[in-house]
């Protein structure tokens, strides 16, 4: 802040030093919780398998060439034509039920983590754009939001999805009109308390760049919030995805993702089939138990009031 | 006062807006809700006759301003498939929902601020720790998976509960609803803990954190420093600090899980709007869909409006202002 | 089938499941649809009919297989080229004690096309010019040129009375005020998606009503449809998901019943000169339409192993079929061969067309329309690939499916064919003739297939009243329809 002669002194983003202080700190924080630990550790190793699936599991389950009828409803256990056993069964069409669970899986991350981080970066914009320029621009574009945080999100993603059609970037596009405006909030909110601070208003007595003022040295400093909030929309992309899918808006039954395949699988639950939903259920439940659980300890590390 | 129930009514009125025009371009960028329907053997004229007696061959703005014009008369149309008006096909199965939402929620908060309190008077206990997995679990496991468990679990595999649907209906005063009779608790009661369970894990985690901020009060210490027992700070204190806050939770949580109960219904082939809403967005049913919409935000902000005031009611610290 | 689409699928099967009959006079029964509305002209719907046929009747009933059989009227012949005499039937009474006469039949006739809707019943009045009542029970009707099928679209013509008013919509119907039939049961009340209830018409002029009382409840979703069955919330259930089947024969508290559908898995491949989505070899769009060769489209047919997809993708709840007909259907030939399923001649096929490496195509179905559409697409996908094809195969809702499949987006799609009628007209018109918006015809003909040879022999068919002569030229016209393939 403040002039010291001529020169402009304003603080950007921390030095490099400090900001490897404060990670570890951090992590020396996290580390207190070892179910918080342990839930990174699933959400890593679940990343890892379904990114690597084409290299961990017996068979593509999209390549329809690679599957065969009479594999057909293998309980789990049970080894199959290709001479592997199929360790959570097969479903209707042979296919092996933990390759397409890897696989959808897969799939889940890629919509939530997309839709995730283009709702991030669509909110960060306009809660930017509104604490910066303050006046109408703020008020209208704060009302939009407001407006749309009155709606459920749930009814948004439906009619998004519903009238967008089918397929993963309807689907992305659908989640991230549900979703931007807890972030453009969040973004405000942090950003209108920074904005009064002085070097935000020293910065802006310079021929910097506004768009320089606001990446520069704005956003680092509301940053922290967001990731919060972040994690727990991933999670909530992730389990609305599999929502909308259920309720027959979602993915096309031949791109499975994890809530097609709970979806396909609740067919058969009442011919003792049971292994088709709840396999695919307890992967996704894993997952977003265990994205939640990081996304708490997060907060509870960088929550000041927490602080202990 | 006045001024901020208009902006309130205004909010309502943008919200409206905002969704139809969704509806009206989403289905039109979709195509025509008459190839939906229309049976395979009409031939082209018929088809075309369809288009235009329904208007769907009307430039889209026009379309949707002969909408508007209607329903400044109080006519928001009829349904495509029933021919039916919406509204009464709304309001008939607006009760069923309605019990559904209502006995959820009872559920959440009858299990949830005591299990939320009791975490917060003890917060390092196992119990407490295990009521927090808990309630991480209820607001993160995906709603119709659970569904599907209880189903498979009390219907399929034990038998002792109906898999889906509203039971028997009994009168009350001038009400119909399934409450008031044993068929309509057993059908009841599976989906509404399904329905309840994420508003559990919210209410638990409220409850909590009020319970721990109020516990860490100068007057609680004060009290407890007196010898005071902590029955009666717990129960005459704090439990009127944070009743507060929860009343307005409550509120809010009434209208989110109205919308939420769409999932339910589905599993649970519960016969209220929001299967209503997923029928018609499945056969393209343009007036249902636009008229659920506005019935439910209208719900939704009344019921927050409705809160608001009683918010202010309680505590006098605040003050409404127009709009937000 | 036809130089155009259809390598044909295969028949499904509608199957129902039952408690064993108790002595109990009232009927439960879990339905998959119900109707939308009771008054019987609002729409075509198949669950509409269904359910209504217990209330009114048609002038013309149909057998198992949909072939005609005396209803209203006791019998009907052609005077002339356009116009058709139908004798009614005497002594039969509306629930109200009202008699029933020609009258009535002219009025439900003409009041069709001004309450109907977007699944309009005026497709089966199309034909009709002009009724013209000759004394109680002789009715005359002049049609707009030849109609042979006249009476077939009669089975879909419920017969209301002339008492009902031309005023009286839907809601007058769903209260019960109007909807008064000549039916076995009489309506008694109605909730949208919920239950339909009738009870016994003592007056019935047919085979006494075997029920006091009938509920007939709309449970879509398969999975609660089984389990309201097996909890005993009802005795009968139609649309067994045919996963349940096996487990259900073994049941022994439980009957099932099984008997082939109307509806036909037909796969259309576009035969346009530019197909709409690019088929690709190496990534690499290629020139013409490969679908326009017969050879492919027979490789495609060739590939298809039916035995598989019957016995194990629908797990025995269906038949293959070799046209577009279910066997007994009007026009259906028992002369076309049994299809074959040998994957090297399908590939020596397509070699021979120029596509030893295959290619990749774009695959569409409809998603849950009929019970196995979905994996069936699969299946098909599967089978293709086995032919060195790369299928990108989707299966999506109607509300997607349709319109595009209208607006002609898709270069292969794979849909459900009712013919709902039972005789050939009504499916060859619509899904196998040139496109011709002005004769009507070919309007869900998608794939731009065109044949003058068979729009000849049709055509021919659809302006011959005699009925031995008819049947012979649609049996022509199934041929031509599916020879070139096979």
């Amino acid at each position: 802040m403040a002039h010291i002669g001529n020169v402009l002194v304003v603080p950007s983003a921390a030095p490099a030093e400090t900001r490897v202080m404060r990670l570890r700190n951090f992590w020396s924080d996290y580390r207190r919780s070892w179910v918080a630990v342990g839930a990174l550790v699933v959400i890593v190793a679940l990343l890892v398998a379904s990114f690597g699936a084409p290299w961990l599991v017996p068979q593509d389950p999209y390549d329809l060439g690679q599957l065969d009828w009479a594999d057909a409803f293998l309980q789990p256990g049970q080894t199959g034509s290709g001479n592997y056993v199929h360790l959570l069964g097969t479903d209707n069409a042979g296919r092996d039920m933990l390759s397409a669970i890897l696989y959808g899986l897969r799939t889940s991350f890629l919509i939530g983590i997309s839709a995730g981080v283009l709702a991030l970066t669509l909110g960060i914009s306009i809660g930017l754009t509104a604490a910066y320029f303050g006046g109408r621009i703020e008020a209208l574009l704060m009302r939009i939001v407001d407006l749309q945080l009155s709606m459920p999100a749930i009814l948004l993603a439906l009619v998004m999805a519903a009238v967008l059609g089918q397929g993963v970037p309807q689907i992305i596009l659908a989640l991230v009109v549900a979703q931007y405006a807890y972030f453009a909030r969040t973004t405000h909110g942090a950003a209108s308390v920074e904005r009064r601070k002085d070097y935000i208003e020293a910065a802006r007595s310079t021929p910097l760049p506004t768009w320089r003022i606001l990446f520069k040295h704005l956003l680092p400093n509301v940053l922290p919030p967001l990731i919060v909030v972040a994690t727990v929309q991933v999670a909530s992309a992730i389990s609305l995805e599999a929502t909308l899918s259920f309720l027959g808006v979602g993915l096309p039954l031949t791109e499975p993702s994890l809530g097609s395949l709970i979806s396909n699988g609740f067919k058969y639950i009442h011919a003792g089939r049971s292994w088709l939903s709840i396999y695919p259920g307890v992967f996704l439940m894993i997952t977003v138990v265990a994205i939640n659980l990081v996304g708490d300890q997060v907060r509870t590390v960088i929550d000041p009031r927490n602080s202990r | 006062m006045f001024g901020y129930l208009v902006g309130r009514l205004i909010q309502a009125m943008m919200v409206v807006f905002v969704m139809s025009v969704i509806v009206f371009v989403g289905v039109y960028a979709i195509g025509n809700p008459i190839d939906v329907m229309i049976d395979p053997g009409a031939s082209q004229e018929i088809r075309e006759n369809l288009i235009r007696q329904y208007g769907f061959d009307q430039p889209l703005w026009q379309q949707y301003f002969t909408f508007v014009g209607n329903v400044f008369q109080g006519d928001l149309g009829r349904s495509m498939v029933y021919n039916i008006p919406v509204t009464s096909l709304v309001f008939s199965r607006l009760p069923a929902t309605l019990e559904l939402v209502l006995v959820s929620v009872g559920i959440a908060t009858l299990i949830g601020v005591p299990a939320g309190m009791y975490a917060g008077y003890r917060p390092n206990g196992i119990p407490a720790k295990l009521i927090m997995a808990l309630s991480v679990l209820g607001f993160s496991v995906p709603t119709f998976w659970i569904g599907m468990l209880l189903i498979m679990g009390f219907a399929v595999n034990l038998g002792w509960l109906p898999s889906g649907g509203r039971g028997e209906v009994g009168h009350v005063l001038w009400f119909k609803t399934s409450l008031v009779t044993s068929d309509g608790w057993a059908h009841v009661i599976m989906p509404a803990v399904n329905l309840s369970l994420f508003k559990m894990g919210l209410m638990i985690r409220l409850t909590r954190a009020g319970m721990v901020e109020a516990m860490g009060t100068d007057y609680v210490r004060f009290a407890r420093a007196q010898g005071l027992p902590d029955r009666q700070i717990v129960f005459g204190h704090i439990m009127r600090n944070i009743s507060i806050p929860l009343v307005t939770v409550f509120g809010l949580e009434l209208g989110s899980t109205l919308a939420f109960a769409v999932v339910t219904e589905t599993v649970f082939n519960w016969p209220g709007v929001g299967k209503l809403i997923i029928d018609s967005i499945l056969q393209l049913d343009r007036p249902v869909m636009v008229s659920y919409l506005v019935m439910v935000v209208l719900l939704f902000v009344m019921i927050n409006l409705v809160v608001d005031l009683i918010y202010a009611q309680l505590d006098p610290r605040v003050r409404l202002k127009g709009g937000s | 089938m036809a130089k155009n689409a259809l390598c044909s699928g295969i028949a499904l099967i509608t199957l129902l499941a039952a408690a064993p009959a108790v002595m109990a006079q009232d009927l439960t029964i879990g339905l998959r649809a119900g109707p939308d509305s009771i008054d019987p002209h609002w729409s075509t719907l198949g669950s509409q009919a269904e359910a209504l046929r217990h209330v009114f009747d048609t002038l013309v009933d149909a057998d198992e297989t949909l072939q005609l059989q005396p209803g209203l009227a006791v019998s009907w012949t052609p005077i002339d080229d356009t116009t058709w005499e139908f004798k009614l039937r005497e002594g039969v009474t509306f629930h109200d004690g009202t008699p029933f006469t020609a009258e009535d039949v002219k009025f439900s006739i003409e009041r069709i096309p001004a309450v109907t809707g977007p699944m309009p019943m005026t497709l089966y009045t199309k034909y009709v010019a002009s009724v013209e009542v000759v004394d109680d029970y002789t009715l005359r009707i002049t049609t707009n040129g030849m109609a042979p099928s006249l009476p077939n679209d009669f089975t879909r013509l419920f017969v209301v009375p002339s008492e009902t008013g031309m005023e009286a919509g839907n809601e007058e119907f769903n209260s019960g005020e109007k909807a008064i039939g000549t039916g076995p049961y009489k309506f008694v009340s109605w909730q949208p998606k919920g239950d339909l209830v009738v009870e016994r018409n003592d007056d019935y002029w047919g085979d006494a009503p075997a029920w006091e009382t009938v509920t007939r409840r709309e449970i879509p979703d398969d999975a609660a449809r089984v389990a309201a069955l097996k909890s005993g919330q009802v005795d009968m259930i139609n649309y067994v998901p045919a996963t349940d089947y096996l487990s259900m024969q073994a049941d022994s508290s439980l009957d099932t019943f099984v008997s082939d559908s109307i509806y036909i898995l037909n796969i259309a491949p576009s035969v346009k000169d530019e197909e709409p989505q690019p088929i690709k070899v190496n990534g690499q769009e290629i020139d013409g339409n490969p679908l326009q060769d017969v050879r492919v489209r027979k490789a495609l047919d060739l590939a298809i192993n039916r035995d598989v997809l019957v016995n194990v993708v629908l797990e025995g709840l269906g038949t293959p079929a070799n046209q577009l007909m279910p066997e007994g259907f009007f026009g259906y030939s028992s002369d076309i061969p049994a299809p074959a399923h040998d994957i090297d001649q399908a590939k020596a096929l397509l070699t021979e067309a120029g596509y030893p490496d295959g290619f990749e195509i774009d695959f569409t179905c409809t998603n849950n329309r009929v019970p196995g559409d979905a994996v069936v697409c699969e299946a098909l996908a599967q089978m293709w690939s086995r032919l060195g094809l790369t299928v990108n195969a989707q299966a999506l809702n109607g509300t997607v499916f349709f319109p595009a499949a209208q607006r002609e987006e898709y270069t292969m799609t794979m849909s459900a064919w009712g013919t709902l009628t039972g005789e050939a007209a009504y499916t060859y018109g619509a899904l196998v003739h040139t496109q011709d918006a002005e004769k009507g015809f070919g309007n869900f003909n998608r794939s731009g297939y065109s044949n003058p040879e068979f729009d000849r022999i049709f055509s021919e068919g659809s302006q011959t009243l005699d009925t031995d002569a008819r049947r012979e030229l649609y049996e022509q016209a199934s041929e031509i329809a599916m020879e070139i393939v096979r």
